[in-house]
C-alpha cells in the first residue's frame, strides 16, 4: 500500500507539474490580453513536432544520431513554438480583443483546428501517433523500494525553474513590470506610456515558450505524441487555470495539481477509473466554480455600475 | 417593424410582394445551386458569389433593409412563398437522397443553433452543452424505443422533459459564474455526459445504440417512400418534413419568446447584468430558464436525428458538436433568427461540399470560420434594434 501510494504521487506531482505548466500559459494570456486562448494547447503540442523534425534534420546534416542533437532540437522547438504563439497573436488573436468574449473563445477553438489539420498535413503521416523519445533515462533514486526515473525529476526540476524564472522575470525586470501594468489596466498602461503591442508580443512568446516546453514534457513522459494531443492538453490546461482563478500564477499551479491529483486518485482507486477519469476531473471542476466562481485563487472582481 | 411609415420600404404592396417573392427565390435557388455542385470550381464560384453578396451587403445596407422591409410588408405572401418553397423543394430534388439528407441535418442544426440562440444571442450566456443536451435528447428517446418498445411520438416529450431537467441541473452553476468561468462550466458538463455515454454499459459504451426502429404516423411507415398525389419521393422526405415542422415549431417559440417579457429580459441581461437585477428582473431563474429552453428544443432535434439516422454514439454528441454549433450562432448573427438559420445550413452544406478538397476540408472550415469572424464579427445578419412606435 505504501509503495502504490509512492508511485502514485511521484506521478501525481510530475503529471501535475505539466498541467501547470500549460495552466500558465492560459493565465498569462488571460491576465494580459482577456481573451481565452484555446488553442494554446494546440500550439504547445507542435513542439514535440517541430523537435523531431529538427532532430530528424540535424542527423541527416551532420551524421550521427548523437544525444547532442535531441538537445539542440527540443531548444529550437520551444524558440520556434514561441515565435508561432507571437505570430498567431499578431495575425489572429489580438483582433478578437475587444470582441466578446466567446467570439475570441470560438475563433481561437477554430484556430485549433486549423493548427492540429496542419501538422496533420505537414508532417510526414501526420495523422499517426509518433514515438517520442524520453529526454532523459534511467532510474535516479528509489524511495522505500519506489523507483523514481530522471525523467520525473525533471519534469520538476524543470517546471520549479521556470515557475522560479517567471517569478523572477515578473517582479524584477522592466519587461515583466509593463506586463503586469498591462495585465492590469491596458488603457492606463498605454497612458504611462507602455507600447501594448510589444507586450502582448512578448506574453505570447513567453506564454508559448513555456507550453512548448509543457508539451515536449508531456510527450516526452507519455512516450508518443500525436496531432490531437493538443485538445486534451488544452482542455486540461484551461480547467486548471480556471478553477485555480485565471490570471494568478499560484493559482495555475494549485490547479494543474489539483486536476493531475483527482485523475491519479481517479485512476488508482476506483475500479475501471482510466475510462471514468474525464468524469471526475469535469465533475471536480463544476464543484469548485460553485463554490468558488472565480476560481480558487482568483479575485473576485468588484463591478462598478 | 417595416409599415407603411418606415421610408425603406417600397411603395405600394404589390412592389413587395414581387421583392419578397423574388428574394426568396434567389435564396431558394442558391440553395439548390450549391446543394447540386460537386468539384471544387464550382463550390468556390458559388462562394465566391455569396462573399460577394455580403460584400455588397456590407457597403449598402439599404439593400437589406429593403428586403427585409419588403418581406414584413406582405407578411401572408412572404409566408406563402416560403412554405411553397420549404414543401416544394423535395420535389424538386427527387430521388437524390444525398441531398434529402444534407437538407434534414440541416435542418436539425438550425433547431439547435436556434436552441442556443436563446442563450448566446438573447442573453450572452455561453453555453458549449448543448451538444449535450441533443445527447440525452437522442439517447433518452433511443433507449425508450429499443427497451419499451414506445412509439417516437411518446418518446418526443419523455426525451424533452429529460433534457430540460439537465438544463435546469446545468443552470445552477450558472446562477453564480459568468463568462469565462460559466463557459467552462457547460464544457464540464458536455464533456462529462459525453464521456458518461461512452462509458456506460446500458448505453451501448462507444458503440452506441443500432436499430432504432423508425416512427410511423397514421399507418405510415417513416422507412418507407412517400407518395404524395403520384409522385414518389425517397423515404428521407419524411424526415425532412418532419424536420421541416420542428424548424417552423422552433421559429415560432423563438419569435413569441423574443417579443415576450421573457425575450426583453434575456436581452436586459445581455445589455447588462447589474442593471437588469437593479430593474427588478430575477437574473438567477431568467439564466436557469434559457438553459432549460436550449436544452428542450435540442432534445427535440436530438430524437429526430436518433430516429432518423436508427444509430447513434457518443461521437455525435462530443464538444465540437457543440462547438460548432456555437460557431452557427455566431457566424450567423446573434439574436437574428434569420441569420442563425443560413450560418447553420451554411456551416452544414459547406463542410460537406469541401469534401472536393478531401482531405482538406476541415482545415478549410477552421480558415473559413476564423475568416468569417473577422470580417464580419457582426454575424453575416446582425442583430436588430427593437423597434417600437406608432407604425408597429
Amino acid at each position: 500500500m505504501a509503495e502504490l501510494l509512492i508511485q502514485q504521487s511521484v506521478n501525481w506531482i510530475t503529471l501535475g507539474s505539466i498541467y501547470a505548466l500549460f495552466a500558465i500559459g492560459f493565465s498569462l494570456i488571460f491576465g494580459v490580453l482577456n481573451v481565452i486562448h484555446f488553442s494554446h494547447g494546440d500550439v504547445a503540442m507542435t513542439a514535440p513536432f517541430i523537435a523531431l523534425a529538427a532532430a530528424q534534420a540535424l542527423s541527416i546534416a551532420f551524421g550521427a544520431t548523437a544525444p547532442a542533437w535531441l538537445v539542440l532540437a527540443v531548444i529550437v522547438a520551444v524558440l520556434a513554438v514561441g515565435v508561432i504563439g507571437a505570430v498567431l497573436d499578431k495575425v489572429v488573436i489580438r483582433r478578437f480583443r475587444d470582441a466578446p468574449a466567446m467570439m475570441a473563445l470560438v475563433a481561437t477553438v477554430a484556430l485549433g483546428i486549423v493548427i492540429r489539420e496542419l501538422i496533420r498535413h505537414l508532417y510526414p503521416q501526420g495523422s499517426n501517433p509518433h514515438a517520442f523519445p524520453r529526454l532523459v533515462s534511467g532510474v535516479a533514486f528509489e524511495i522505500a523500494g519506489v523507483p523514481v526515473s530522471w525523467l520525473a525529476l525533471l519534469v520538476v526540476a524543470v517546471t520549479t525553474l521556470l515557475v522560479a524564472l517567471l517569478f523572477v522575470f515578473l517582479r524584477l525586470t522592466p519587461l515583466g513590470l509593463r506586463i503586469r501594468a498591462a495585465s492590469e489596466d491596458r488603457i492606463v498602461a498605454r497612458m504611462m506610456g507602455i507600447r501594448d503591442g510589444r507586450v502582448f508580443r512578448a506574453t505570447f512568446f513567453i506564454a508559448s515558450a513555456i507550453g512548448a516546453i509543457a508539451g515536449l514534457l508531456f510527450a516526452s513522459y507519455a512516450g508518443v505524441t500525436r496531432f490531437d494531443f493538443g485538445v486534451m492538453a488544452g482542455l486540461l490546461g484551461f480547467s486548471a487555470a480556471v478553477i485555480g482563478g485565471l490570471g494568478s500564477m499560484p493559482g495555475a499551479i494549485v490547479g494543474g495539481l489539483i486536476i493531475a491529483g483527482i485523475e491519479v486518485l481517479a485512476q488508482t482507486f476506483v475500479p475501471d477509473g482510466a475510462s471514468y477519469r474525464l468524469v471526475f476531473v469535469f465533475i471536480l471542476v463544476i464543484v469548485v466554480l460553485i463554490f468558488r466562481p472565480a476560481g480558487l485563487l482568483g479575485r473576485t472582481a468588484m463591478e462598478k455600475v | 417593424m417595416g409599415g407603411p411609415a418606415s421610408p425603406a420600404a417600397p411603395g405600394s404592396a404589390v412592389a413587395a410582394a414581387v421583392v419578397a417573392i423574388l428574394s426568396q427565390l434567389c435564396g431558394a435557388a442558391f440553395l439548390y445551386a450549391i446543394l447540386k455542385a460537386d468539384g471544387g470550381w464550382e463550390v468556390t464560384g458559388l462562394l465566391t458569389l455569396l462573399g460577394l453578396g455580403f460584400f455588397l451587403l456590407e457597403r449598402y445596407p439599404a439593400m437589406g433593409d429593403f428586403v427585409t422591409a419588403s418581406l414584413a410588408r406582405v407578411p401572408l405572401v412572404t409566408m406563402a412563398t416560403a412554405a411553397i418553397v420549404v414543401l416544394g423543394f423535395p420535389f424538386l430534388v427527387g430521388s437524390n437522397t444525398y441531398i434529402l439528407h444534407l437538407l434534414i441535418v440541416a435542418q436539425l442544426y438550425a433547431v439547435l443553433a436556434l436552441a442556443l440562440n436563446f442563450q448566446l444571442g438573447s442573453a450572452n450566456i455561453p453555453n458549449f452543452a448543448t451538444g449535450a443536451s441533443y445527447g440525452i435528447g437522442a439517447y433518452v428517446s433511443a433507449l425508450l424505443a429499443l427497451n419499451f418498445g414506445m412509439s417516437f411520438w411518446l418518446t418526443l416529450p419523455i426525451a424533452a422533459l429529460a433534457a430540460t431537467l439537465f438544463g435546469f441541473i446545468i443552470g445552477v452553476p450558472s446562477m453564480r459564474t459568468r463568462d469565462t468561468y460559466l463557459a467552462l462550466v457547460t464544457i464540464a458538463f458536455g464533456v462529462v455526459v459525453q464521456q458518461l455515454l461512452n462509458n456506460f454499459e446500458w448505453t451501448g459504451g462507444p458503440n452506441g445504440l443500432v436499430g432504432i426502429p423508425a416512427p410511423s404516423l397514421f399507418g405510415h411507415s417513416f422507412a418507407s417512400p412517400l407518395e404524395v398525389f403520384g409522385w414518389k419521393l425517397p423515404s428521407q422526405a419524411n424526415f425532412y418534413y418532419l424536420s421541416a415542422a420542428l424548424v417552423v415549431v422552433a421559429i415560432v417559440t423563438a419569435q413569441r419568446l423574443h417579443r415576450s417579457r421573457i425575450g426583453l429580459a434575456w436581452n436586459a441581461l445581455r445589455a447588462d447584468e447589474i442593471a437588469a437585477k437593479a430593474q427588478g428582473i430575477n437574473v438567477a431563474w431568467y439564466k436557469v430558464l434559457a438553459f432549460a429552453v436550449d436544452a428542450f428544443l435540442a432534445a427535440f432535434a436530438g430524437t429526430i436525428y436518433a430516429f432518423y439516422i436508427s444509430y447513434i454514439s457518443p461521437d455525435n454528441f462530443t464538444f465540437l458538436v457543440s462547438v460548432t454549433i456555437m460557431t452557427m450562432v455566431i457566424v450567423g448573427g446573434m439574436d437574428n433568427i434569420f441569420g442563425v438559420i443560413v450560418g447553420a445550413f451554411l456551416l452544414t452544406i459547406l463542410p460537406e461540399k469541401l469534401r472536393a478538397f478531401s482531405d482538406y476540408r476541415l482545415l478549410f472550415f477552421g480558415v473559413v470560420v476564423i475568416g468569417f469572424l473577422m470580417i464580419r464579427p457582426q454575424g453575416l445578419f446582425p442583430q436588430r434594434l427593437r423597434q417600437y412606435g406608432a407604425h408597429r
